[in-house]
């Protein structure tokens, strides 16, 4: 007994000891007065939502090629490091460490399952954070000091997409197709009691994963009288359900969120199946034709691809982009390169123009709000386009 | 048994009791023992906080080693435990405001009794049909932590936790990695050794006993349903362990972080590190957690010469995953222990064969 008591005495001492010379924290040299700037870009190329995920890095990526190409920031380069995450939560935890290790001032993230899980941790690193994800929990600065959303909430697209049934008014019944994940049941709640106000009423079905038709799902919305099918889910299965709205000749139109309001949506369902389906769509699409595209087609061209072949999300990528770095330029000319000091500098810098790609054209934050932007954009798919039904829709 | 043993001679029954007999042993340990201790101050916080994740996978190993390799009752449920150990510490500490270090203890007594209670249909099902019910338990314990909203803030986000703080001591946001790694190499020690020690206990003795026969163990005396309900209590018990201590340590707990193929991955770890050793499950548990991180790293750094790699590194990931898998159960069904063993067998029998 005496024996391991001096052991336990000696583990406590010796532990006491190993802490008072500790090595220090993560690296910092990222404020280093002339080396480049890093950024870490947590990216989904090849996992449940790659196929948006790709062109929306593309975009991220290719925004920092043609920073660095026009003299980057203060004469600085951007160093952004890409790393796949594959849409899994634990490892966006250890890419997110290692680019905490390797010094970054920033972060771009994408899911909200990660988002959320990572807020935490964000806020405690004090390293400003702008993902793809518009959960509305991400915008509240007491909550999530450090994220910035650029984008109306995935609620506030919700909530414009049931004004718009409600004012159609073919049926008060809507069933709401969502991801069965955090991003998908982000704006449920807010539907419905959005909802309860304009007399409808929705119902949620979790779409499973890796299905290959929904038929299932659209005899239960049939069932509950659904006329308009709000879907919260990426392109590739929400143009699986219009294709089978199409084979079953279902009396149902699709109101697609932000994630499959989109080109992919079109090609991939066919234009006959997407035909006069609505998409609300934050993003200006290419067809919409905005001075804030001209940047980004000069450079695709340059390269050999056009705006036309990549898609919104490829601006929607270089847009969000662009707004981080506005706020680290703005932060570089304040003498404050540190992710307080960023933060600082996006909620305190004005409007950031985007030519009229985002939202309404410009994303605003301030210390009281980190959501960007509240206008959206209502298209109409016609002839295989998306033909603008409203721009700027708020709810 | 390896070679460990011959020409040892015992003199007292207390002496053949301990858990390391030769000098050789007590220098390994030694050099475990050194190399710990220096680890936090070689590597850099990105190094230790995969070292971090090794420990809590260490835990979690540990426990589903007691189950599937020392009593034979395979478990597919093992991420879904670790969720009832995740969530019972978390909301413990963010809603009934207990110290973390008691609410990882109830963690571990709700997971054990979750384990039980998952565990019954052990007493009438094997093999294969086990499996499947132990599926069962992981998806309805997922499918409650995705669908009960009280297992999530108010706003719907998922459930955050405050840093770890015992008595009035914090964990500060410079020393995040260093302070948690002596945290949790001693949760890993003292779960090694409790598992070392069990199996030198009657209760141990019956967990082997079921695995090998479960009849003759019943001719010897051996109460078949208690064991069995009593492997799953403690396996889980070591298992709400690892989910509490990932809930505290990641600051925030989803369910997207104990998912089914969170399931696959210990059980892979203790195929790979070897069924029915304690020491095999912390070598499984070592391999598995850091063969991604390699293999990122090598493919990272051959990036510029070939980019398809990089852009394909979740698949290769997973190809290799499986590959190992096979590669194991086709070479050394027996796992890195047995390798190690064998290993050191030919050291030191050289020249001779044996």
């Amino acid at each position: 007994m005496r024996h391991t008591r001096t052991l336990l005495a000696v583990a406590a001492a010796t532990s006491l000891a190993l802490t008072a010379c500790a090595p220090g924290g993560g690296g910092d040299d990222a404020a280093d007065e002339d080396g480049p700037i890093k950024v870490g870009i947590i990216a989904d190329l090849t996992g449940a939502t790659g196929d948006v995920g790709t062109p929306y890095a593309a975009g991220e990526e290719a925004y920092v090629k043609w920073l660095n190409e026009n003299g980057g920031i203060d004469g600085r380069e951007i160093d952004a490091t890409v790393t796949d995450y594959a849409y899994d939560v634990p490892t966006a935890e250890r890419v997110y460490k290692e680019y905490v290790n390797d010094g970054v001032v920033a972060v771009m993230g994408w899911g909200t399952g990660d988002s959320e899980a990572l807020k935490s941790r964000v806020s405690a690193d004090e390293l400003p954070f702008m993902s793809a994800s518009y959960a509305e929990p991400l915008t509240d600065p007491e909550e999530a000091p450090y994220n910035f959303v650029v984008a109306p909430t995935y609620s506030d697209q919700a909530r414009v997409g049931l004004n718009w049934i409600a004012e159609d008014g073919k049926s008060s019944e809507v069933a709401l197709f969502h991801n069965d994940s955090p991003f998908g049941l982000a704006p449920v709640a807010d539907a419905q009691e959005w909802a309860a106000d304009l007399d409808l009423n929705v119902e949620p079905y979790a779409m499973p994963a890796g299905s290959t038709n929904y038929t299932g799902l659209l005899s239960q919305a049939k069932k509950q009288g659904a006329k308009y099918i709000m879907i919260q889910n990426v392109s590739s299965p929400a143009a699986l359900v219009a294709k089978d709205i199409k084979a079953q000749g279902l009396d149902m139109q699709i109101v697609c969120l932000n994630w499959c309001a989109d080109e992919l949506f079109i090609d991939t369902a066919g234009a006959e199946a997407a035909e006069g389906h609505v998409l609300v769509q934050p993003f200006a699409p290419v067809s919409a034709e905005q001075p804030g595209h001209d940047e980004v087609n000069a450079y695709l061209e340059e390269n050999g691809s056009s705006l036309e072949e990549e898609g919104l999300h490829f601006a929607q990528g270089w847009y969000t982009m662009h707004a981080m770095a506005e706020g680290i330029r703005a932060a570089v000319e304040e003498g404050d390169l540190s992710g307080a000091g960023i933060k600082e500098a996006l909620e305190t810098m004005g409007a950031i123009d985007t030519g009229g790609v985002v939202g309404a054209g410009e994303i605003e934050f301030s210390a009281d709000s980190h959501r960007g932007s509240t206008g959206t954009g209502i298209y109409q798919v016609e002839g295989g386009e998306m033909a603008p039904v409203e721009l700027g829709a708020t709810p | 048994m390896a070679a460990i043993s011959t020409g040892v001679y015992f003199r007292t029954y207390q002496r053949e009791l301990a858990l390391r007999h030769t000098k050789a042993q007590y220098v390994r340990l030694a050099l475990v023992v050194v190399a710990a201790i220096a680890a936090p101050y070689l590597l850099d916080p990105y190094q230790l906080s995969i070292l971090n994740t090794v420990l809590i996978a260490v835990v979690g190993a540990v426990g589903l080693n007691i189950l599937v390799g020392f009593t034979g009752q395979i478990s597919l449920g093992q991420g879904g435990f670790l969720a009832v150990g995740a969530f019972t510490s978390g909301l413990l500490t963010m809603r009934a405001d207990l110290p973390a270090p008691l609410s990882i203890a109830c963690a571990v007594v709700v997971t054990a009794a979750a384990g039980a209670l998952f565990g019954l249909p052990a007493l009438r099902l094997k093999g294969l049909y086990l499996a499947i019910a132990t599926l069962a338990s992981q998806e309805i314990i997922v499918f409650i932590a995705r669908r009960w909203s009280f297992l999530r803030e108010e706003s719907g986000a998922p459930l955050s936790i405050e840093r770890l703080k015992v008595g009035g001591y914090e964990i500060t946001r410079e020393y995040f990695e260093f302070q948690w790694y002596w945290i949790l190499l001693g949760c890993a020690v003292v779960a090694v050794l409790a598992a070392r020690n069990l199996f030198r206990t009657g209760l141990g003795r019956s967990f082997m006993a079921v695995r090998d026969q479960d009849i003759a163990a019943a001719a010897i005396g051996v109460n078949v349903t208690r064991t069995k309900v009593v492997a799953f209590a403690v396996s889980s018990g070591f298992v709400g362990l690892a989910g509490a201590l990932t809930a505290h340590y990641s600051e925030t707990v989803t369910w997207e972080s104990f998912t089914f193929e969170i399931s696959i991955l210990y059980l892979a770890m203790i195929i790979v590190g070897g069924l029915g050793s304690v020491a095999g499950a912390v070598y499984g548990a070592f391999f598995i957690t850091l063969l991604p991180v390699f293999l990122n790293e090598f493919i990272g750094g051959l990036g510029e010469d070939v980019p398809w790699l990089v852009s394909r590194l979740p698949a290769i990931e997973n190809a290799v995953f499986g590959l190992v898998i096979i590669a194991f159960l086709l070479i050394e069904p027996r796992g890195l222990d047995r390798i190690w063993q064998r290993m050191k067998d030919y050291v030191r029998f050289w020249p001779f064969r044996y």
